[in-house]
């Protein structure tokens, strides 16, 4: 990980490319104008700084090399909205990479299993891109991708690619289907209890909904799937991104810093807790 | 693998005896749909108990105004339906092969009268029974709570 000289002063970034992914999703292509051109890890998210605006925390979601860097943002927030419009040509301020990454090179070897919810997918795009680029280094792998509607699928001639390639088993399911929607249907933890792997062997990659991991986390041990081998993205309202301010706390863990990839036994008893 | 086989390799029968495996096949038949075909059938009599082998199965709902929703799908060794089990023994959904499918079909009333007769298979039976339905309402509850959509207050 090549980590920022300077943690919290903005690069100078421009949007080149803009793509609508859903609704309420959409996909910046941003170059430097300068020489910050840092690399990155599978997992790691940058600050972006849309001037006048506001910072908000957004994780990458290009493969780690061959890609130009993609960031997938949700139009949700105060920040994020006005984000959503606008034009490419801008220019933004970017800070990163932070955080921890996808522990890929320790699932080398076993079986890795997927699991996306929402838009957990994105973080995970550069994770699936890695293992597939090694996919000799991995028994089976598994993406398990769970979302709203069919009109909320994300990437989705990039998961057409994926299936097509017959080394991934591919499961899609949404929660409320249209009739047109041949594919499955019900909440993505569901899906672990189908897919084809070998627990005792698995590592376990988790994003989305905090509600759906916990859920996902504990499908994932009820399959047999050893508690330290399940990694979970973690997302929180991250200020600084260097483990000052706090803001992004959960319980012990600063999220920036010590996450947002955390094992589950160092979550163990926190995703439960109203208050955290 | 015979129908015998397979019906004692199914979870329930773990820990039964030969004769009540036996007992249990007695009632079991391999039935396949081809694609497009109804399982099941809303308000029908529920006189059969499913376990999926192959395929997938699609349970709906026909809504007033909006056609048939696909509440959610089943796949290989996931039970279809549970309404055989307790009165009025009538569907309450429909469950359509989206895929050839192959199951094991048990004939509801002799599974029933085994059940009552032999407390031992009706507790084995049962307690996958619970598993299920227990599965199935949790899944239910977190799509009940939409997890996927904007944070209230951000809608």
């Amino acid at each position: 990980m090549s980590a920022p000289a300077e943690p919290t002063l903005p690069a100078p970034y421009r949007i080149v490319a803009r793509r609508q992914d859903s609704a309420d999703v959409f996909t910046w292509t941003v170059e430097p104008l300068g020489e910050h051109a840092p690399t990155f890890l599978p997992g790691q998210f940058n600050m972006l700084y849309a001037y006048g605006i506001g910072e908000v925390p957004v994780s990458i979601s290009s493969a780690a090399a061959g890609e130009p860097l993609l960031h997938t943002i949700r139009a949700v927030g105060s920040v994020t909205r006005p984000m959503a419009a606008l034009p490419v040509g801008t220019v933004i301020g970017l800070r990163g990479p932070y955080g921890t990454a996808w522990p890929l090179a320790e699932a080398e070897g076993g079986d890795l299993v997927i699991v996306a919810g929402g838009l957990g997918l994105a973080p995970l795009r550069p994770a699936i891109l890695g293992a597939l680029a090694r996919r000799a280094q991995f028994g089976r792998l598994c993406l398990l991708y769970g979302t709203r509607s069919p009109a909320d699928v994300l990437f989705a001639d990039q998961l057409a690619a994926w299936r097509a390639r017959g080394d991934l088993e591919l499961r899609v399911t949404v929660d409320r289907a249209t009739p047109d929607w041949t594919d499955e249907v019900g909440v993505v933890t569901r899906l672990i209890a189908r897919a084809g792997f070998d627990p005792a062997r698995t590592t376990a990659f988790v994003c989305g909904p905090e509600i759906m991991m916990r859920f996902a986390g504990e499908a994932l041990l009820r399959r047999g799937v050893p508690a330290a081998a399940i990694h979970l993205s973690l997302e929180r309202n991250m200020k600084c991104a260097v483990g000052y301010c706090g803001h992004c706390q959960l319980g012990p863990h600063f999220i920036c810093r010590d996450g947002p990839v955390l094992a589950w036994p160092r979550l163990a008893g926190l995703l439960d807790v109203a208050e955290l | 693998m015979t129908l015998r086989e397979r019906v004692e390799s199914q979870r329930f029968c773990q820990g039964l005896g030969e004769a009540q495996c036996g007992e249990l096949a007695a009632c079991a038949s391999e039935r396949c749909f081809a694609q497009g075909e109804f399982l099941l059938r809303q308000h029908a009599p529920a006189d059969t108990f499913y376990l999926v082998l192959e395929g997938q199965v699609q349970i709906r709902l026909a809504l007033p105004g909006q056609g048939l929703v696909t509440l959610e799908t089943i796949g290989p060794d996931e039970a279809v339906g549970w309404s055989w089990f307790a009165p009025p023994y009538r569907c309450q959904f429909d469950a359509l092969a989206t895929t050839p499918t192959r199951t094991l079909a048990f004939a509801a009333e002799p599974l029933r009268a085994l059940m009552e007769r032999d407390p031992t298979v009706g507790y084995a039976v049962l307690k996958v029974l619970v598993s299920t339905l227990s599965e199935r309402v949790q899944s239910c509850r977190l799509q009940v709570l939409d997890v996927y959509a904007p944070p209230a207050g951000q809608r």
